[in-house]
């Protein structure tokens, strides 16, 4: 499929913030309340279209668990763009944010964009953490911040497309070297893509996603 | 000479009969007196198809067993929901209910425990068929079709049940409209028996008598609620009345029975060609012939589609008892033979050769046991102890006093929080295991002895604790052997020089079990070895999840299973084999792709539609692949990469 850039983005956070669930819903639209749990890192593609401009989103999605940071600290690199989950119902998972934005920021290039996600707005009533401190955290750290569900759909369009127009306008401004591949910024090719996509299981994962 | 009457209820409580069927008292079907029931399921799409279902009753001349009505079992109805979603079927509407409605009110009143019924009365003893005769009317739907015909320009309904379980075939029509008409059935013979009904007046005082001998006898059998509309007319009575007598007449006994594999009439191939009805013109003969022709093309194609169908079904039906028997072969082999003398047959080649077809699940958990040993020497003492301290720990600090410390606490209490993380952790993993099983899930089987193995663990090794993905291998283990074994087996598992390297995250080593796997890679693989290399598709992004898990969650259950066994065969070799088994099982559509086709690909292998089929040509890709290379094996390789680290793959390098 042809695009006119392709961003690499990384999805981090605790584990059961619903890392996974948000990249399902962004890619499938669809929620499955129980989702297996991620080892090492699992893959999610989807084209949007930013200023007319078909850009490929090629999204990271990690696993949680302490142990394995080690391993995914290797896959910030070349990243465009991060989605930082917490679950709003989960304290400790928002109190282990400043350690996930030093690991992020160590190890990814400087103008990597971060979007903050407070995940499971739908669970109001059992909400650990409220809107406002997501929100300052966000603003000390620089961060764009959204709260999203994963299970409702509410935001999860907005989170990966806001972080998409946050790093086009980084482009834009020259900021970002679109011709360092370790910026995670790849411009498409400039026919049409001929490698086939497979139909297959896999392939209809991006094709289904389409562009808003 | 048989009659029937249909008595419709009230719409919303024919509706409800047939949704809700069940006996007042919550007991699947009664058996008669002489231990034999009538059932009669209706096919679920036709339940489903159905605008309004009423109950009916009928009144047989021609079967002579007494069959008086009862629900159907909710469990029955279940169980045949699920054979006949299959049959394709068109939807009957009711344009006369409410005339109906008006002229049965009584009855549906008196009927509102048991709504849904169907009533058959021997009137003659002498009926044609003797099966019948013993009250034996048992309708499987399997074979069983109701189908609305609609093949002539008129509108009309038919029914007909056709069974290679039935004790006969029978058909009911309603004084309204149902039609039923077999003179066009060529091969009358695939049914066992055909006993047809005539039709009745609505106001026929025969009904009362019906109702009467309904509330009478005693609830036996299955109910039969089955509502057909249609035009009616004289002509068709008369026709299906003849039918009746000849169909009577010829009843064959039931020794036939279930010689039908090869063909059974389905909904198809048991449509009937109607005549219009008396009160329309009739149509010009060369319609009539065209139609007439039409039809018989029609039934002739379903009929040779079915016919194959049913021949495809056999064929799997008799793989399915060839792989049944010599599973049940090896069963016998490895139980009486293998597993008594395990320590001087264990490494035979024919032990070896039997190995490598798939542990029979009867003897896997044993195998499993003797192969990965117990080089730890824990008992199930132990296990007992280990298990004790963690409850001991869950009950100390529930989750919430952790989180407060964790809060404010310093360095000590974040080591003790990190430890209540992992307890926490585990029970928000446990549900994630294997979740479209379900029996690992809150409240499910598996819960509470998947949460001990783990947690037991954690106590028995908190230097390693417990990271994700152990808990699928403990899944696994729990499926095939006892709790403290599969603990034994998991403690001894996750301590193998492999296990250990990824369960601790130890980077260099985990670095050079991937290096020694490209160096196979390339071996065995080149061309598909060089796409990844292009394509910057490392060996981690895939492994990972593969060896953590050990396969279980990403191929199906028994494929996984039967890579375990070769596992416990050959050692950590045979998951990097396996792993360029799956590479050279899909290389053909993984060259097409790119990196991140490829990454999901890999990341969540599809689904295959007959896991015996992938997993035969799964193992016969595993068995081509080459664990030697340059006349070095796999531990050769290994230990080579470990004493040079250069040579390692540049992954998770930082």
């Amino acid at each position: 499929m042809a695009y006119a850039y392709l961003f690499k983005y990384i999805i981090i956070g605790d584990t059961g913030v619903g890392k996974s669930c948000l990249l399902l819903q962004f890619t499938d639209k669809r929620f499955q309340p129980v989702h297996d749990l991620t080892i090492g890192v699992e893959f999610g593609a989807r084209m949007i279209t930013i200023d007319g401009k078909q850009i490929k989103l090629q999204i990271w999605d990690t696993a949680g668990q302490e142990s394995f940071r080690s391993i995914t600290r290797s896959y910030y690199r070349g990243a465009a763009g991060a989605l930082l989950v917490y679950d709003i119902t989960r304290r400790d998972t928002f109190n282990h944010l400043t350690t996930w934005l030093e690991d992020a920021r160590q190890h990814s290039n400087s103008n990597m964009v971060i979007m903050l996600i407070g995940n499971k707005s739908d669970l109001e009533s059992r909400r650990e953490v409220k809107k406002e401190e997501g929100e300052a955290f966000a603003r000390e750290h620089g961060l764009i911040f959204m709260e999203t569900s994963a299970k409702t759909a509410s935001n999860v369009e907005e989170a990966f497309i806001n972080t998409a127009k946050e790093i086009y306008e980084k482009i834009q401004e020259g900021v970002f070297d679109i011709n360092n591949e370790a910026n995670g910024i790849k411009i498409g090719p400039q026919h049409a893509a001929t490698n086939s996509t497979l139909s297959g299981g896999q392939g209809g994962q991006q094709a289904g996603g389409g562009c808003c | 000479m048989c009659r029937s009457v249909i008595t419709p209820h009230n719409t919303e409580e024919g509706m409800d009969t047939d949704d809700t069927s069940r006996n007042p008292d919550g007991k699947g079907f009664y058996p008669s007196e002489n231990g034999s029931v009538f059932s009669h399921h209706t096919p679920d799409p036709i339940r489903g198809a159905c605008v309004s279902s009423t109950p009916l009753y009928c009144r047989s001349t021609c079967s002579s067993a007494t069959v008086t009505s009862t629900t159907c079992g909710e469990d029955e109805q279940n169980s045949v929901e699920s054979q006949d979603s299959g049959i394709p079927t068109l939807e009957l509407s009711s344009p006369e209910v409410t005339e109906e409605k008006q002229s049965i009110e009584p009855l549906s009143q008196r009927q509102r425990d048991a709504p849904a019924t169907l009533k058959l009365e021997a009137v003659d003893e002498g009926g044609a068929s003797s099966q019948v005769r013993g009250g034996a009317l048992v309708y499987r739907d399997s074979t069983s079709v109701c189908s609305t015909s609609s093949l002539s320009t008129d509108f009309s309904a038919t029914l007909s049940l056709g069974n290679d379980d039935a004790a006969g075939d029978f058909v009911v029509t309603s004084d309204s409209s149902a039609v039923v008409d077999f003179h066009d059935f060529s091969d009358f013979s695939q049914f066992p028996q055909a006993t047809a009904i005539n039709i009745v007046p609505r106001d026929h005082p025969q009904q009362h008598h019906c109702e009467a001998v309904a509330k009478k006898e005693s609830p036996i059998v299955n109910f039969f609620n089955r509502r057909l509309f249609g035009k009616n007319s004289p002509q068709q009575i008369r026709r299906v009345t003849k039918e009746n007598e000849k169909a009577g007449g010829s009843a064959s006994p039931r020794q036939s029975v279930r010689k039908h594999l090869e063909f059974e009439p389905l909904s198809t191939t048991a449509l009937i060609l109607e005549h219009r009805p008396a009160n329309l013109p009739a149509k010009p003969a060369e319609e009539a012939q065209k139609h007439r022709q039409q039809y018989e093309e029609m039934v002739a194609h379903a009929k040779k589609r079915e016919m194959k169908e049913a021949q495809k079904r056999r064929r799997q039906f008799e793989e399915r008892v060839r792989l049944e028997e010599s599973i049940g072969n090896a069963a016998h082999t490895w139980s009486q033979e293998i597993l008594p003398n395990w320590q001087s047959m264990h490494s035979s080649k024919r032990t070896r050769d039997l190995w490598w077809q798939g542990i029979p699940p009867s003897v896997r958990g044993r195998v499993w046991s003797l192969a990965i040993g117990n080089e730890l020497n824990i008992t199930h003492e132990l296990y007992d102890i280990c298990l004790a301290r963690a409850k001991v720990k869950w009950s100390a600090s529930p989750s919430s006093i952790s989180r407060a410390e964790s809060n404010t606490a310093g360095d000590a209490g974040l080591s003790h929080a990190d430890r209540e993380a992992s307890l926490e952790l585990i029970k928000l993993d446990i549900s994630r295991t294997f979740p479209s099983l379900c029996i690992f899930q809150q409240g499910g089987p598996y819960h509470d002895v998947l949460h001990s193995i783990l947690g037991a663990y954690t106590c028995y090794r908190p230097d390693v604790g417990y990271v994700q993905g152990m808990s699928f291998i403990a899944a696994v283990l729990i499926l095939n052997m006892n709790t403290a074994d599969a603990f034994i087996a998991f403690a001894n598992l996750l301590n193998k020089p492999c296990q250990m390297a990824f369960y601790r995250v130890d980077h260099s080593l985990m670095l050079t079990y991937f290096a020694a796997f490209e160096v196979f890679f390339e071996e065995n693989l080149p061309k598909l070895f060089a796409h990844f290399k292009s394509n910057n598709l490392t060996p981690d992004i895939y492994l990972i999840d593969w060896i953590f898990t050990l396969y279980s969650k990403s191929l199906p259950l028994d494929v996984a299973c039967r890579v375990w066994d070769v596992f416990c065969r050959d050692g950590e070799e045979f998951l990097f084999r396996t792993a360029l088994g799956i590479l050279r099982f899909y290389s053909e559509v993984l060259t097409h792709m790119d990196f991140i086709h490829m990454a999901q690909f890999l990341t969540r292998l599809p689904e295959q539609n007959s896991t015996h089929t992938q997993s035969h040509t799964l193992f016969s890709c595993i068995g081509s692949i080459n664990m030697s290379c340059r006349n070095r094996t796999w531990t050769q390789v290994l230990q080579t990469l470990q004493k040079d680290p250069e040579h390692s793959s540049p992954v998770l390098k930082h």
